[in-house]
């Protein structure tokens, strides 16, 4: 495996950085170099292959004009990135910019290569009691360039004891080129604290986009997670939660429907450290022709985690040929006071379901989509910022119906 | 009131291995190491024909190749595949006896007291229908009861190596024909070493009239035992087979890496149950069997069935995944599986389904219980193929854990590429419920009683899936695993 071109890449950039950063970056690069891209060998990334990205040649990727209408929402604040680098116009909290350098525990190649090139991203961290006064809306585009071109990101969100926050993060991309993205978030919740975290993909067919969010929660803190996925060429996400004290609970859903020729994998892992943690995961896919998604989701119950609830469920409507689903629901368990349970689905629309609404006289398409509707909102309902819930409903394809009066 | 965990550990130590005996008897045992040379003088120890040896040796030059699988949840030292003793039987068997007159009278005994009725006219006198024996004693075949009447239903039942001389064609074209000799490291090695195992052979259309059954223990110190079975079932032809086994206790670990070979054709039914009872080893991990094993069931015909039973209460550490691939339209594959790891056990077991054919359909019941310091995870892949139209697969995993010190885990995979295919996989982990053992207990029923009631509840599933004298013997052994282990 080669993957030379990114040291030649580093050589050029690294003139631009400070004497103190190139050191660092310099190691991760050589860990990088030293680990490669993850291969199919990984047990992690089975389903998953980026071996073909090491032949690959991607230059740093420039700041470009990105059109961000549809992407506004109301009484929020805004933090926006194109293809890496800020936009102060677009932004309306340009102050939480900043280049972060944090470890990432347990890292593989893809997170040294963020490391090594990473630019500047979202640093907010709200001190005892605060409390975002609105939400913060993180916009992560990507625009064409002339070359085939990488960004790197790193962010870090830190909410201080009893603290307060809603975050969107959104991956978007314009349409044309052939981008590779990585982007690192590193999150901490003080005792007590509660994050509310909407991920929302939408990148272009020809985006590799690979993400990781590692958080800690200490005791009693609360973190509710929906992540919608809909684009993208090849899209890993990493979610990796560690309730490590009393008390923490997580509440974790997910939608995802890759169009034709993507490929989604939705890698989460819930570390339950400490007793009386609670988490919920609901993770559901429509998958159509052509296109694969993955879902590997592990329960860790660590020794002595005693009293830990924790429920998982994966379910995924496979509804065309040449399409692929490859789901994989874990438990390690090493505690035996403990409630654990987890479900995994493959399978169609229910055929009961919609001979009674044929027999009903309504068509069979009507009758289909409404089912693709009801199977998508059990996830989408769980949003609870209605703009954005409205919003993501109409990029998935289930706009609110409208309003026709009834027959007489 | 609960038992409290001290005194669960306290009745843990109980615990005792019933077949932990040694038989004193010379055996002609092979020096320890692997190499051509081995593999040369095995075979010619057996008579084998030309191509059994070039079979054996490319597997053995495939194995060089390989590395030893590191991806299953289990701990162990690394194995020094050189200090292993590949070939060992009974002095007294160098001749294969003719009758069971013939047999050393201390072999038989040996059965006698595993509970193993080998006399024909015992067997008939008892109220239980009839089994079939093969018993293999190290690396031989000691005995194989009423082949006579197998034979005149058709049936073949016979040790692998006598049906290498005797039917050269069926074994030349089956063997390895479900597992491949380079298949994974430890079916590469027992393609090498193989020493015995049972061959069966139902022709079209025949029920077999008894139950088969072979019976494998290990006697001999330092040595591997490496079965080969492989089963044939004809068109619409049924057999239920099942096996079991035992070894001495001893400190050391000792190697037992078996490949089972199932193959089913037009509307013909293989039922393959197993009692495992190797020595687990004792409280501290000293010592048990590595049980590493590679069974595969082919359901090439339309409308075969394949079905895994297997009671997994023994070894030091398991390592098996009995797999159905199901080729044929219309074709099932089921799996039911008990494990218990107690003390310091660890068990990585499940099962495959891959799905090929149209219409096939697959079950898989994995029920865990793990005690003291076990660890045990269920492992098992179901894959349908573009080309399984309609393709349906239920799982259950459930796994009761006793005690905070060992652990259950779940891996399945589930891999679908046909937009037809329904499959449903659920699992769950908890322990024994309180207020279940306190409705016992409030009744008069001592606690081990009801932890015993409620264990066997937790697998009746599994249980109602073996043969009736099995499904007894499965019950008392389960409670001898767990004597005292619960609360």
């Amino acid at each position: 495996m080669s993957v030379a071109s990114y040291a030649q890449v580093f050589e050029r950039c690294a003139a631009a950085w400070p004497a103190a950063q190139r050191r660092a970056r310099r190691a991760k690069l050589e860990e990088f170099l030293r680990l490669g891209f993850p291969t199919r060998k990984l047990e992690d990334w089975r389903y998953t292959d980026l071996s073909a990205l090491a032949e690959r040649s991607f230059e740093p990727a420039r700041r470009t004009a990105v059109a961000l209408q549809d992407a506004l929402l109301p009484r929020s604040d805004r933090l926006v990135y194109v293809n890496g680098e800020l936009d102060r116009n677009a932004s309306t909290a340009d102050e939480l910019s900043a280049l972060v350098q944090t470890e990432t525990p347990g890292a593989t190649g893809v997170d040294a290569l963020n490391a090594a090139f990473a630019t500047p991203g979202l640093n907010l961290a709200l001190g005892p009691h605060a409390r975002l006064a609105r939400p913060l809306h993180l916009i992560l585009a990507g625009a064409a360039n002339p070359q085939a071109a990488m960004t790197h990101q790193r962010h870090r969100i830190h909410l201080g004891q009893a603290a307060e926050a809603v975050l969107l993060v959104e991956f978007r991309g314009a349409a044309g080129g052939d981008r590779l993205v990585t982007q690192t978030f590193d999150i901490r919740l003080a005792p007590g604290s509660r994050l509310r975290l909407y991920r929302l993909q939408d990148e272009a067919a020809g985006s590799q986009l690979i993400s990781r969010m590692d958080a800690r929660l200490a005791r009693d803190a609360r973190i509710d997670i929906v992540c919608l996925d809909r684009g993208c060429g090849l899209a890993r996400h990493d979610l990796n939660l560690e309730l490590a004290e009393p008390g923490a609970e997580v509440e974790l859903a997910g939608f995802y429907q890759p169009a034709a020729g993507a490929h989604l994998d939705n890698h989460t892992r819930i570390v339950h450290a400490a007793p009386h943690g609670r988490s919920r995961e609901l993770f559901k896919g429509i998958v159509g022709e052509k296109s694969r998604a993955v879902f590997n989701g592990k329960i860790v119950v660590s020794p002595g985690a005693q009293k830990t609830d924790s429920e998982q469920r994966v379910a995924n409507l496979l509804l065309a040929p040449r399409a692929e689903v490859d789901a994989k629901p874990e438990l390690e368990i090493y505690a035996d006071d403990v409630k654990c349970a987890h479900g995994a689905t493959v399978g169609q629309l229910d055929e009961t379901a919609l001979a009674y609404l044929r027999s009903r006289g309504i068509a069979d398409s009507d009758a289909r989509a409404l089912l693709r509707r009801a199977f998508a909102l059990e996830v989408l309902d769980r949003i609870a910022w209605p703009a954005l819930r409205d919003r993501a409903a109409l990029l998935l394809g289930y706009p609110p119906p409208a309003e026709t009066a009834l027959e007489p | 009131m609960a038992t409290q965990p001290e005194d669960l550990r306290e009745l843990m130590r109980r615990r005792e291995y019933r077949a932990g005996f040694v038989t004193a008897i010379e055996s002609e045992t092979v020096p320890p190491g692997l190499s051509e040379d081995v593999i040369r003088l095995i075979s010619a120890n057996k008579r084998e024909p030309q191509w059994l040896l070039d079979f054996r040796l490319k597997a053995y030059r495939r194995w060089l190749t390989m590395e030893e699988p590191k991806w299953a949840h289990v701990h162990y030292p690394p194995i020094d595949f050189q200090a292993i003793s590949y070939f060992s039987r009974p002095k007294s068997l160098a001749q294969r006896p003719k009758s069971l007159d013939e047999v050393d009278p201390k072999l038989l005994e040996t059965y006698q007291k595993l509970g193993i009725p080998l006399k024909e006219q015992e067997m008939l006198a008892g109220v239980a229908s009839p089994v079939a024996v093969d018993v293999v004693f190290d690396s031989v075949s000691v005995a194989t009861t009423f082949k006579q009447k197998l034979a005149e239903a058709g049936v073949i039942f016979c040790p692998i190596s006598e049906a290498v001389q005797e039917y050269p064609e069926l074994v030349k074209k089956y063997l390895g024909s479900v597992v491949p000799f380079g298949d994974n490291f430890y079916a590469a090695l027992n393609s090498a070493v193989f020493t015995d195992g049972s061959f069966v052979y139902v022709p079209k259309g025949v029920r077999c009239p008894m139950e088969l059954s072979t019976y494998f223990r290990i006697n001999e110190r330092n040595t591997g035992q490496f079965e080969r079975t492989l089963i044939i079932a004809e068109d619409g032809a049924y057999v239920s087979y099942l096996e079991g086994c035992t070894a001495p206790q001893r400190d050391e670990n000792q190697l037992h890496a078996a490949v089972v070979e199932l193959v089913a054709l037009d509307d013909a039914q293989i039922k393959y149950s197993t009692v495992q009872n190797w020595y687990p080893g004792d409280e501290q991990g000293r010592g048990g069997i590595y049980n590493f094993v590679t069974k595969r069931g082919d359901c090439r015909g339309k409308r075969s069935r394949i079905s895994w039973t297997q009671v997994e209460t023994g070894s030091a550490i398991t390592w098996k995944y009995p797999s159905c691939i199901l080729r044929g339209d219309d074709s099932v594959g089921e799996f039911y599986s008990v494990a218990v790891t107690n003390n310091r056990q660890q068990a990585d077991t499940g099962t495959k389904m891959i799905h090929v054919g149209k219409n096939t359909r697959s079950t898989i019941v994995s029920k865990g219980i793990s005690a003291g310091y076990g660890q045990q995870s269920y492992r098992g892949l179901v894959r349908v193929l573009e080309t399984a139209e309609n393709a349906r697969n239920h799982t259950r995993c459930d796994s009761l854990l006793i005690g905070d010190r060992c652990g259950a885990h779940t891996f399945p995979y589930t891999e679908v590429r046909n937009p037809t295919a329904r499959l449903e996989h659920e699992a769950t982990t908890s322990k024994i419920a309180e207020d279940q053992l306190y409705y016992c207990r409030a009744r008069g029923i001592s606690e081990e009683e009801a932890v015993s009631m409620i264990v066997n509840g937790f697998c009746k599933e599994v249980f109602k899936e073996l043969p009736m004298e099995f499904a007894v013997e499965a019950g008392k052994l389960l409670a001898v695993s767990l004597e005292g282990a619960v609360g």
